[in-house]
Parts: C-alpha cells; sequence; structure tokens
C-alpha cells in the first residue's frame, strides 16, 4: 500500500530538488507494539529539520532507521533519491551525532575526529589536515591530543558533532544531543549549533523533546506523537497554526475550545460567541476547535479590532519576564493569559483573585484547529 | 540485539529485502567456540554417561555396554557411606563459609572505607596460590609433628592434639579452599545495598543484631545465595582436600573417582560414580535455581 | 553540619560505630588466611630439613629445586600449558562472549548456556571427561592434551569475564564506528576490542594464572614426562615431606601474585578501570 503514495523520484533524474531524505510509509514494529507507524516525510536539502515529539514517540527510532542501526520494518528510506532501505549503515553517506556521545576511549580527540576520513582512505596529511580545521571550528584545536575521559561534558559533545561533521555527509542526524548539558551550556551550544549549520550547509536532522530547542533551531519541525507525525512545518507554522489538538497542546500552551460553529462565530459556552472571520471552509452548525495563544490575549489597553469577552480572574503567577493569569470567562471555561512585564514590578498587582476584568484578542489570532 | 533477529523474521516474512543490520558475523564468531565446547566438553561428558553404563572385560580393557551393574554396585553401603560423608563434608563447608565470609565481607563493605579495595586485594591474593600448595601447607602445619602442635605442646596446655585424618580438617581444607567465593558475592551485594536501609532500620528495630537479621541479611539474600553456589559445587567434587589432609576413613566421591582411575582402573565404576556427582549436583542446581528466582522475584 | 557528616559517611559507605567485633573478627580471618602462605615461605628458607622448627636463613632448597631437572622440565611444560591455553581460550573466549552478547536466537542462547556449565562443573568431572575423551580417541596423555583440557576449562572463564565488560559498553560506540564507515568487522577490531583490551589483558592474566596452578585437570589429562609442575608437586608431597617443595611453591606463589598484580594495574596504566579486582568481585 505504501508504493501508492508516492512514487520516489529516480535516481538518474536527481536535481537541487531531490529532497535530501524522504521516508515513505516508514514503520517499525517492535513484536506487537508500532513504534512508528506508517511515516512519509520529505526532508530538504541543507535544511535544519527538527523531530520533535514526547518521550517514547519514535524519534529515535525513526533516526536509527535512517541510520541504519535498525532494520525498518515496512516502508522505503530515500537519500538523494536513492533507495538506501537496505544499504548497511557504513555505506550510508549519513553520520550521526549520539545521545551518549559514543566517544572511542581508546582514541585521542585527534583519532577520534579522524576515524571516518581515515576508514575512506584518505591519506595522512589530508586527514590532518580537514581534523585541525574542524576541530578549530568546534573550537578544541587545543585539546586535539587529550583522551575522552578527560574532557568535560560539553567538550565531548563538540567531538561527538566534529567527528560526524568533518566527513561532510549528506546528512547528519543528531539524537538530542544537548540533552546531557546543563541549562547555560546547553543555550550556548544551540547557537553554536545553529552557526555551524549555516557554515556548512548540511542538512540536520535533529532529534529533541525540548520544544524551544526546536522552535529556535529549525527551519521545519515535526511534530511527532505515537509513531506519527502530527504537523510538519516551519516553526511558525507549527507554532501559530497548530493542525491538531496535540500540536497545539504540545508547542507552547494553547487556550483550547471547542463549540458549534454559525455565522463567523463559535459558541464555546452559553452566551460566549468567539468571533472567527474568515473562514468559509466551515459550515453552520459544524464543530469546530479553536486555540488561542496565551500571549495573544490582552488584559488592558485594547486596541480597537479586537474581540472582548468578560471574566474573573482565578489566580495570578508571577514568573519574572511575565505574569500568567487565569480567568474563567465562564464556569468551564479558563483561559490563561500572559502578559509581559514591560513597566510594573512584582507588588502592584494590577488584579486581584476574584476581581472583574476584560480581556481580548485579535480575531486573526483565533486558530482554527483540524 | 535479540530484536535484530526477531527484525529481520518480520521483515523475511513481510516484505522480501534484505536487513541493512544483518551480519554473518556474529555466527561466524560464534562457530569456533561452540564447535570447540560441543568437541571437547559435551561429548566428552557423553563419554562418560556412556561409559557408566559399560564393564571391563577380561584383558582389563573398559569397554562400551548397556548394563545398570556399576550403579547396582554403588548402592553397596561402603560407596552409600562415603556419598552421604560428601553431601555432609560439602554442606559443613557451605554452612561455615557463610557463617565466617559474611562478618567479613560485610566488615570490608561497610567498614573498610578507603582501603576497601586494598582489603578487597588482600583478600583475592592467598586464593591465587596453587590450591595445592596451600593443602599442603595445611598438611604440613597441622601434622602431628608440625608447627601448631609444637607450639601447643610449648604452651605446655596439652601434649598434642590430634588434627590429620579427622573429618574436621578436610572440611577446614574445603573451607579455607573457596571460602573468598563465598566473601566476594556478598561483599558486592552488600557494595549495591543502600546503607540508608541500615539507617532506617535502626529506628524501626532495637539493637543493631536485630536491624542486622531484619534488614541487612534479607538484602544481601542474592549475594548469599551465589556464594553457596560457589562453595557447594567445588567443594562435593574435591578429593585433594581429603587427599592431603585426611585418609581413607575421610574418602570423598572425588576421592573415589581419582581411585577408580588411578588405582582400581575400573573405569565404567568411576564414570558411573561421576554420573552420580553430576546427578547430585544437578539436583541442586534445579533448587538452586527455584532460590535464586524466587529472590530475583522478591527483590 | 549533620548532614555533612552523613553524607560523609554515605560516601564512605561507614555506617556509624563500628562493631569492634567484626573489625577484630576480619583480622583474625585475614591472618589465619595468610598463614599457609608466611609458612611455606618462611621454611623454604630453613637451613634445616623441617617443616616444624627454624633452622636459620638458607637457599640450599632453591639450589635444589634449580638443579633438579624434573623439576625445571615441570615448571617450564606449566609456563607453557599456561601460555598456550591463555592464548586460545582469549581467543575463544572473547569471541564467544562477542556472539552472545549479540545474537540472541535460540540456538545462541543454549550455547551460551552450554559454555556456562564448564563453570559449574567440579573439576574432576571435567578431569574425568577429558581424560575419557582422550582414551577413546586414542590419543596419549601429555602436554597437548592438558593444554586441551585448560583451553576448554578457561574458554568459560573468559567468556564470562568479556560478557561482563561488554555489557557495559554501549552499544552505541560500535553503532558509531558503523556509521563512520565500518563494516561490522572493521567496527569489531578498530573499536569493540580496543576498548574491551584492558578487561582482555586481564583476564588473561587471571588465566595464565589459573592455569599455571591447576592441579585437578592436569592430574587427569596428562602424560608421563614431562609433567606440570603441580602434579610433579602432588607426588613428591605423597612420597616424602622435604622443604624442597616450599621452594617450589614459594616460586609459584611469586609467579601468581606477580600475575595478579599486573591485573590490577595493567588497565589502570592504560588509564581504564576495568580491572580484574572488578572482574573478579563484580561477577
Ligand atoms: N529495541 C526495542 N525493543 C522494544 N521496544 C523498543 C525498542 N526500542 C525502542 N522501543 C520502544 O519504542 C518506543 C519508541 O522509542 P524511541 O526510542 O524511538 O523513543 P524516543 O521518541 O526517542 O523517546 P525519548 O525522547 O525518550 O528518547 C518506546 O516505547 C520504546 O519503548
Ligand atoms: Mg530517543
Amino acid at each position: 500500500m505504501t508504493d501508492q503514495i508516492s512514487t520516489p523520484a529516480g535516481t538518474e533524474n536527481v536535481t537541487s530538488e531531490t529532497p535530501a531524505i524522504q521516508l515513505i510509509g516508514l514503520t517499525k514494529k517492535f513484536g506487537d507494539t508500532t513504534v512508528v507507524n506508517n511515516l512519509t516525510l520529505d526532508i530538504r536539502r541543507g535544511e535544519f529539520f527538527s523531530l520533535l515529539g514526547p518521550s517514547g514517540c519514535g524519534k529515535t527510532t525513526t533516526l536509527r532507521m535512517i541510520a541504519g542501526f535498525s532494520d525498518a520494518t515496512q516502508g522505503r528510506i530515500l537519500l538523494g533519491g536513492q533507495d538506501v532501505t537496505s544499504v548497511q549503515p557504513h555505506k550510508r553517506n549519513v553520520n550521526t551525532v549520539f545521545q551518549s556521545y559514543a566517544l572511542f576511549d581508546h582514541l585521542d580527540i585527534e583519532g577520534n575526529v579522524g576515524f571516518g576520513l581515515k576508514r575512506k582512505g584518505l591519506d595522512k596529511a589530508e586527514v590532518a589536515r580537514r581534523v585541525n580545521d574542524m576541530l578549530e571550528l568546534v573550537d578544541l584545536q587545543g585539546r586535539k591530543n587529550a583522551k575522552p575521559r578527560e574532557l568535560s561534558g560539553g567538550q565531548k559533545q563538540r567531538v561527538a558533532l566534529a567527528r560526524a561533521l568533518v566527513n561532510r555527509p549528506e546528512v547528519l542526524l543528531l539524537d538530542e544531543p544537548l540533552a546531557a548539558l546543563d541549562l547555560k551550556l546547553r543555550h550556548r551550544m544551540q547557537v553554536e549549533l545553529k552557526e555551524i549549520q549555516r557554515e556548512v550547509g548540511i542538512t540536520f536532522v535533529f532529534v529533541t523533546h525540548d520544544q524551544d530547542e526546536a522552535l529556535t533551531l529549525s527551519d521545519r519541525i515535526a511534530i511527532m506523537n505515537n509513531g506519527v507525525v502530527e504537523q510538519c512545518g516551519t516553526p511558525e507554522d507549527v507554532y501559530e497554526r497548530p493542525k491538531t489538538v496535540f500540536a497545539a497542546g504540545f508547542i507552547g500552551t494553547s487556550n483550547l475550545m471547542t463549540g458549534t460553529y454559525s455565522a463567523g462565530a463559535v459558541t464555546v459556552a452559553p452566551g460566549i460567541r468567539i468571533e472567527l472571520p474568515g473562514h468559509p471552509e466551515l459550515l453552520d452548525g459544524s464543530t469546530a476547535s479553536i486555540a488561542i495563544r496565551p500571549e495573544k490575549i490582552w488584559i488592558a489597553d485594547f486596541e480597537p479590532d479586537m474581540v472582548r469577552v468578560h471574566g474573573q480572574v482565578a489566580a495570578t503567577v508571577y514568573h519574572g519576564a511575565t505574569t500568567q493569569y487565569l480567568v474563567n470567562i465562564s464556569p468551564e471555561i479558563q483561559l490563561t493569559v500572559v502578559e509581559q512585564n514591560l513597566v510594573r514590578s512584582r507588588h502592584d498587582d494590577r488584579w486581584s483573585d476574584g476581581d472583574s476584568v476584560e480581556i481580548g484578542w485579535k480575531p486573526e489570532h483565533v486558530v482554527v484547529i483540524g | 540485539m535479540s530484536l535484530q533477529v526477531e527484525d529481520a523474521l518480520v521483515d523475511a516474512t513481510t516484505e522480501k529485502r534484505r536487513s541493512p543490520t544483518r551480519t554473518r558475523l556474529w555466527g561466524v564468531l560464534l562457530a569456533p567456540p561452540a564447535i570447540w565446547m560441543i568437541v571437547f566438553f559435551i561429548s566428552s561428558i557423553a563419554i562418560v554417561v556412556m561409559l557408566s553404563f559399560g564393564h571391563v572385560n577380561d584383558v582389563g580393557k573398559a569397554v562400551f555396554g548397556f548394563s545398570l551393574d556399576n550403579y547396582k554396585a554403588l548402592a553397596d553401603p561402603v560407596y552409600l557411606k562415603v556419598l552421604l560423608r560428601s553431601a555432609m563434608f560439602a554442606i559443613a563447608t557451605t554452612v561455615i563459609s557463610l557463617v565466617l565470609g559474611y562478618p567479613v565481607a560485610y566488615t570490608i563493605a561497610l567498614h573498610g572505607g578507603k582501603y576497601k579495595n586494598a582489603l578487597v586485594a588482600f583478600l583475592v591474593i592467598p586464593f591465587f596460590a596453587s590450591y595445592l600448595i596451600r593443602m599442603y601447607a595445611w598438611s604440613t602445619l597441622l601434622a602431628d609433628e608440625g608447627l601448631v602442635n609444637q607450639l601447643l605442646r610449648d604452651t605446655g596446655l596439652t601434649e598434642g592434639i590430634r588434627f590429620l585424618n579427622t573429618p574436621g580438617a578436610v572440611v577446614a581444607g574445603l573451607v579455607y579452599g573457596s571460602i573468598v567465593f563465598m566473601v566476594l558475592p556478598i561483599y558486592a551485594s552488600l557494595e549495591r545495598m543502600d546503607t540508608a536501609l541500615i539507617e532506617a532500620g535502626k529506628d524501626l528495630y532495637h539493637s543493631p543484631l536485630q536491624t542486622f537479621f531484619a534488614v541487612t541479611v534479607p538484602a544481601t539474600r542474592a549475594g548469599m545465595l551465589g556464594g553457596v553456589l560457589l562453595v557447594f559445587l567445588p567443594a562435593l567434587g574435591d578429593f585433594v582436600s581429603a587427599q592431603l589432609l585426611g585418609g581413607p576413613s575421610t574418602y570423598m566421591i572425588g576421592n573415589l573417582i581419582q581411585q577408580q582411575f588411578f588405582e582400581g582402573h575400573d573405569q565404567p565404576l568411576g564414570s558411573a560414580l561421576t554420573v552420580v556427582l553430576m546427578l547430585a549436583l544437578l539436583v541442586f542446581m534445579v533448587f538452586y535455581l527455584r532460590a535464586t528466582q524466587r529472590v530475583n522475584r522478591e527483590t | 553540619m549533620a548532614t555533612d557528616a552523613m553524607t560523609q559517611a554515605r560516601r564512605g559507605r561507614s555506617v556509624e560505630g563500628k562493631p569492634k567485633f567484626a573489625v577484630a573478627f576480619t583480622a583474625l580471618f585475614m591472618f589465619i588466611l595468610y598463614v599457609p602462605i608466611v609458612v611455606v615461605v618462611l621454611f623454604s628458607f630453613n637451613s634445616k630439613k623441617s617443616l616444624s622448627v627454624f633452622g636459620g636463613f638458607s637457599t640450599r632448597w632453591y639450589q635444589q629445586f634449580f638443579h633438579d631437572e624434573a623439576l625445571l622440565s615441570s615448571l617450564r611444560a606449566s609456563l607453557l600449558i599456561a601460555f598456550v591455553a591463555m592464548l586460545a581460550s582469549i581467543v575463544l573466549g572473547t569471541m564467544l562472549a562477542l556472539a552472545l552478547e549479540r545474537v540472541s536466537s535460540r540456538p545462541a542462547r543454549i550455547t551460551g548456556t552450554v559454555a556456562l556449565i564448564p563453570l559449574v562443573t567440579p573439576e574432576i568431572v571435567t578431569g574425568v571427561a577429558a581424560l575419557l575423551f582422550f582414551a577413546g580417541l586414542g590419543m596419549k596423555l601429555s602436554l597437548v592434551t592438558v593444554i586441551l583440557a585448560e583451553i576448554t576449562f578457561s574458554i568459560s572463564y573468559v567468556a564470562v569475564i568479556v560478557r561482563g565488560r561488554l555489557s557495559s559498553m554501549s552499544d552505541e560506540v560500535e553503532e558509531a564506528a558503523r556509521d563512520l564507515g565500518c563494516t561490522p568487522f572493521q567496527a569489531l577490531r578498530l573499536v569493540t576490542i580496543p576498548t574491551i583490551l584492558p578487561a582482555l589483558i586481564a583476564a588473561g592474566l587471571l588465566i595464565f594464572a589459573l592455569v599455571f596452578d591447576d592441579f585437578v585437570l592436569a592430574f587427569f589429562t596428562t602424560g608421563v614426562d614431562p609433567q606440570p609442575l603441580s602434579v610433579r608437586i602432588y607426588s613428591e608431597i605423597r612420597m616424602t615431606i622435604s622443604p624442597a617443595i616450599n621452594a617450589v611453591g614459594t616460586c609459584m606463589l611469586l609467579v601468581s601474585v606477580l600475575l595478579i598484580s599486573l591485573s590490577l594495574i595493567v588497565p589502570r596504566l592504560l588509564g581504564r578501570k576495568d580491572s580484574s579486582l572488578d572482574l573478579i568481585s563484580g561477577g
């Protein structure tokens, strides 16, 4: 059945438009449990692509199939237009940065980074030159002769990255490479990673369960859940226009509401109609799910074109840069509102719990899901 | 890794394609040692079993056969006594090793501090001295004119004690021979144990001794079981200790086997004795595996 | 700073209040452990032909040993047996461990269990079995038969030690090698084996010491001349009491202690943690 979904581009007409990776109906079963389910995905050349999803959703399994460490139960994998489904890992032009780094303990940093080049049979001088360049790129030229156990976590991570990148693969697979680092180092490495990717222009497939990481780094994100891709798009797409309830809930927080659509508005609770202009595809009387991001809801200083709703403050949570209000607009519906703390400080609370308030948002910020 | 094999099977049944992870390497690696073990171990054990049904022919050569005569011969009280004695000695050895070895493992694991590794090394080194030499050393020490009796006489307390040729000497030799295999597994399980358990136990029970029996001992059952296996097995089949520290009155099954092969020249009978020894161990292993499973389930 | 004291205690795993009895008992235990060994060494330097009265320092028993061609040829035989058995069992045992770690089809699992049986089989059984096997094949008992028997026994030993080491090595390391262009065999040769090399060296030294000292298997499988050292000593012990045995025993002790110390130190020298101590006490 997978063959009907798409006919892969033949190897004879590979163009710059050919995706770096095509997954076609990729399925992985462990016994009776399906871990990756009929995954179809194109990853473009030179893009920073993230697989984002909760723990156990099948990200690592997908990556392992692309690298060739795990057999696909069904479906096909194309790299640069070529079917590699049955090709052994060492013959795939793909390199991996492992979550555990998996550095070779018995070799020094130079030996680790030069390992792949030596396998390719490059001559010594060329290997040394490229290893040097790469160590410079990851800022480790001074530690050439150190053994992996002498390095810090962040340094090991950079060695793992250098060891993979130095081979100039068509595709670099990274499995939560930053997960083991502390927050500060992680942020620094994120910046470095992005810079390096821009510099070398290699396709990155980046696995993470950290949504902020995915949003900051990626050109496109695939949100995975239970072995399927819920949504695939640019960070803006998946954040601003979530297509499924899961996507809306997984990235950031979202105010989800469901109601009946009629005459350009959704009735989410008796007497509460939320205007929804410009959705000709919705039929009167149909059920619609909508989402509004908390930071898109204002709690004062409204602009003229805003939709306004009355509510009651249920709780106020101070977060430093922002303050979060929970506002009940009906007995069943509680909306989260996040306000930037631009001027106020902790103690001049404008509203306390139980106060009646008015909240508002621009109609175009209401997203229809599904 | 097992899954890759399963994957390969799934693949083979669903779609015809080569698995990227399949390699013949592991099979190639497995074959030589597997063949070696089959040729030199399994088949040689099989020969022992087969010969145990054989007999010695007129010209004194051992031949295969299908008779139970050797086993019937073993029903003789002379042999039964030795079998029983072997079992008693092995059990005594195991119990004594446990009782003596536990405090040592406990002290090193919980009070060894930074000397722990050094103490373990110190403990292990004597056991790498030849077993034979160690047994020999005890035999000279415990001889009637040996150093121990010499010292005893010097104190004037006794005229000397007869150590050699007694069951006590043989069991002592066996304990000395393998007690390290009791100490090490217990040590390892104490090492893994959370000492907070003991702290908690102290609040619950009155005396340290009560805490010890209510908390520490149960937490180290797996280690003790491991030790029991490692001490009991070699003790049951030993013949060196009874040879050097004992005499015919303390012979164990191992001595009988050794006699049949080197003095009696009745190899089929010796084989039957060996089979009996293996059966005894098999029975022990069955009980042992049950016990470990129970312990594993409980922890 | 009660919490400080507690973490301190936890780190050293010293539960406060040392039971004096247990400490004294352990000291006595260690003492008795070394008594026979110390006595052997001490009396090997005795000038008198006595095993209970020390007459004064002398090296006469060593001189006797070093001029006894029969004992010397036994020593050479034992060294040869231990060396060959070590090499062969390291190779075969490592192959077995590697295969068993990765294959888990039913035949492989059965082989795995079978390979462990020699470890839980009393040596006398293995010895009898080997003896009958060689006799059945019509092989004349000699050093070759001893070596074959010792290899069989040692393979299981090595397999257990190496499997223990392999299981603590992340699968990802070998995958990384594959990822960087290695065939399965190259990954093994260039990454897996070098990674576990210290454990292999330690295991090899242990096996050498075990086989060098082994008596029972050698006793059942050896021919007449030359006999392994332990077998030679056994027959001498049963015939006479001679302090020359103490000298031989001391030399054997020296070899063992040297090997064990090496197996403790070598992995540390290579900067790795997996010394034989962990191999012994962890397993
Ligand atoms: N070898 C295996 N055998 C059986 N089940 C497996 C195996 N590997 C993974 N799984 C299962 O497949 C599911 C997906 O695992 P996977 O490692 O791909 O998750 P993940 O998305 O990478 O999660 P995480 O973010 O925690 O790394 C999990 O439920 C896991 O238990
Ligand atoms: Mg994962």
